[in-house]
């Protein structure tokens, strides 16, 4: 419903923008045809016509981002809320069986550990949210010193094992060289955990996940998380690393997310002067992340 | 025993909803996505007492579901279940044909109590249900308020109201013009009751909000109008002319049992 008036107002501003231009071209050329002689004023009138066909087009532009911007917004606060509301609603409906009724000890146990997986959950949510604005631009300092990959990559993936209730050999880890890169602790860690969580979140229910270190040409260690998921549209591999940006369509519904983990990602490649892409063949081909960060001198 | 489907992908809280719904003597299916759902209701579709529907699941979502099931003639007593809830989510259920509505994080106890109110109208429902077969087979072919004595005596709170050639059954929740039986769900029946109630006089949306519904913050209130335009449908003979049920300009609605003809 929103969704569909969000197009229509889209469309609507670039109807009013185009038509605006072509009113002032068709005034323009007008006026031209009868004025040909006075050179100056000719010229002056080129001038001003492109500044009001320049501002129209910026206009337009500016205004139909803000429409997407505000729809990816709604949705980001619709995910969220859905992400932190179940784990805490999943917490309390527990407590209150606890509270109120007969339980014997092995469910009690059950329960007590449905409760830890839920907050840990809610902790990742929030870490999440707040860690966006942590890694967003001009913003907090990095902490660097020389870190060993494997060793970051080896926790995450003993944390997405153990979260994910995947066994050893669906998550395999293939290293590389050791050597070691200049970063921030918390926030590689984060990145690399995040490519990770979202490989195995999208893999569905049979998770085959590669993670692959190599270095390249001396200055550079790429990260590689593949998987054999739904895969990506070509269209899409950009937009998956932007604020909020989830792909559009069932699989966003099946696999539940706020849209940031990707953007944490970038924002933690750019900051450590590396880089982060997606590779994917489309739909139906699995995809391959790529985190590079640059290697310690 | 009653039977309770209970649509929920969030795997932690169908398994404690089972705990506790098992614990209070119901005997619980879950499923995981609206699809399976359909089919589940498809298959059997009297086998479930209650249905507890979660909003945002994978696939179709609730609010689909919802009006999917409604349309397909499913009138299990539904309620959904969801984090969303703003008013217009809560009346967007209620438009798809929910009968009841809770947002997580819930209370257990009210989650309980609210899935007894919906059992305790089902099974007035059924009990009434029998009665009129019973009702049928003794004045077969008789106009329908002239059977009233034997529905007395089997089902005491008989709560009908009758106008013109039409009857209300809220306890079938059932519309009844001339031999035609239109089945209400049980907001329309509460839409309905609460104009009766107010026979003649004009009650603003606002009002309906609240008493009906029980939201009182600010909402988009037109969300009522949809409401009235599907009973008007059942009652009206001319949905575009209504003379039951009047729009009062600028306020909401009014509701006349015996409208005064001006031809």
């Amino acid at each position: 419903m929103f969704v569909a008036g969000r197009r229509k107002s889209i469309a609507f501003f670039i109807a009013l923008g185009a038509g605006l231009i072509l009113v002032t071209l068709l005034l323009y050329i007008g006026w031209v045809l009868l004025n040909w002689h006075t050179g100056i004023l000719v010229f002056l009138s080129v001038l001003l016509l492109a500044i009001i066909v320049s501002g129209v087009v910026l206009n337009t532009t500016f205004l139909v981002r803000e429409i997407r911007r505000n729809a990816q917004h709604d949705a980001f606060i619709n995910a969220v809320t859905h992400e932190l509301k179940t784990p805490v609603a999943s917490i309390r409906l527990y407590l209150q069986t606890l509270l109120t009724r007969e339980v014997d000890e092995a469910k009690r146990a059950e329960f007590y550990h449905i409760m830890l997986e839920d907050s840990d959950r809610l902790l990742s949510t929030i870490e999440q949210v707040l860690r966006t604005g942590r890694v967003g631009p001009s913003n907090r300092k990095l902490n660097v010193a020389p870190i060993d990959l494997a060793d970051v990559v080896e926790e995450c993936l003993a944390r997405a094992r153990m979260l994910h209730h995947v066994p050893v050999e669906s998550l395999n880890y293939a290293a590389g060289p050791a050597v070691k890169i200049m970063g921030d602790m918390d926030e590689v860690r984060a990145a690399v955990s995040n490519l990770i969580d979202n490989a195995v979140k999208y893999s569905g229910p049979e998770v085959n996940v590669t993670v692959e270190t190599a270095n390249l040409d001396g200055k550079y260690i790429s990260l590689r998380v593949k998987d054999h998921g739904p895969g990506i549209p070509k269209t899409e591999l950009k937009q998956i690393f932007k604020r909020f940006y989830r792909v559009s369509g069932p699989l966003a519904t099946r696999v539940k997310g706020t849209g940031l983990g990707l953007y944490i990602v970038r924002s933690v490649a750019k900051r450590h002067g590396g880089r982060a892409w997606a590779e994917s063949e489309g739909p139906g081909h699995g995809s391959t992340f790529v985190l590079q960060l640059p290697i310690a001198k | 025993m009653s039977r309770i489907l209970v649509v929920e992908d969030e795997k932690h809280l169908a398994e404690g909803l089972r705990f506790n719904l098992e614990a209070e003597g119901y005997q619980v299916q879950i499923v995981e996505t609206g699809e399976a759902a359909l089919e589940v209701l498809n298959q059997q579709p009297a086998a479930f007492d209650l249905v507890v529907l979660d909003v945002m699941l994978p696939g179709k979502d609730g609010f689909t579901v919802m009006s999917e099931m409604r349309q397909a003639g499913q009138y299990t007593p539904t309620l959904m279940l969801t984090a969303r809830g703003h008013p217009e989510d809560v009346l967007k259920g209620f438009e798809a044909g929910a009968d009841d509505y809770l947002t997580k994080p819930f209370e257990l106890s009210i989650l309980i109590a609210r899935l007894r109110g919906l059992q305790r109208r089902g099974d007035w429902l059924r009990a009434s249900l029998k009665s009129s077969g019973n009702r049928e087979g003794s004045s077969s072919g008789e106009h329908a308020a002239s059977a009233e004595p034997v529905e007395a005596v089997t089902a005491p709170q008989t709560d009908r109201f009758s106008f013109g050639d039409k009857a209300v059954e809220f306890d079938l929740l059932e519309l009844r013009v001339g031999d035609q039986i239109f089945p209400l769900t049980l907001m329309e029946a509460n839409v309905l009751r609460y104009l009766i109630q107010h026979e003649g006089k004009p009650v603003s949306r606002r009002k309906m909000l609240e008493e009906v519904w029980g939201l009182h913050e600010d909402t988009d209130t037109r969300a009522i109008d949809n409401f009235i335009v599907r009973l008007r449908r059942y009652i009206e003979e001319d949905p575009t002319r209504p003379r039951h049920l009047r729009t009062v300009r600028g306020v909401g609605y009014r509701f006349v049992a015996s409208p005064v003809e001006k031809n």
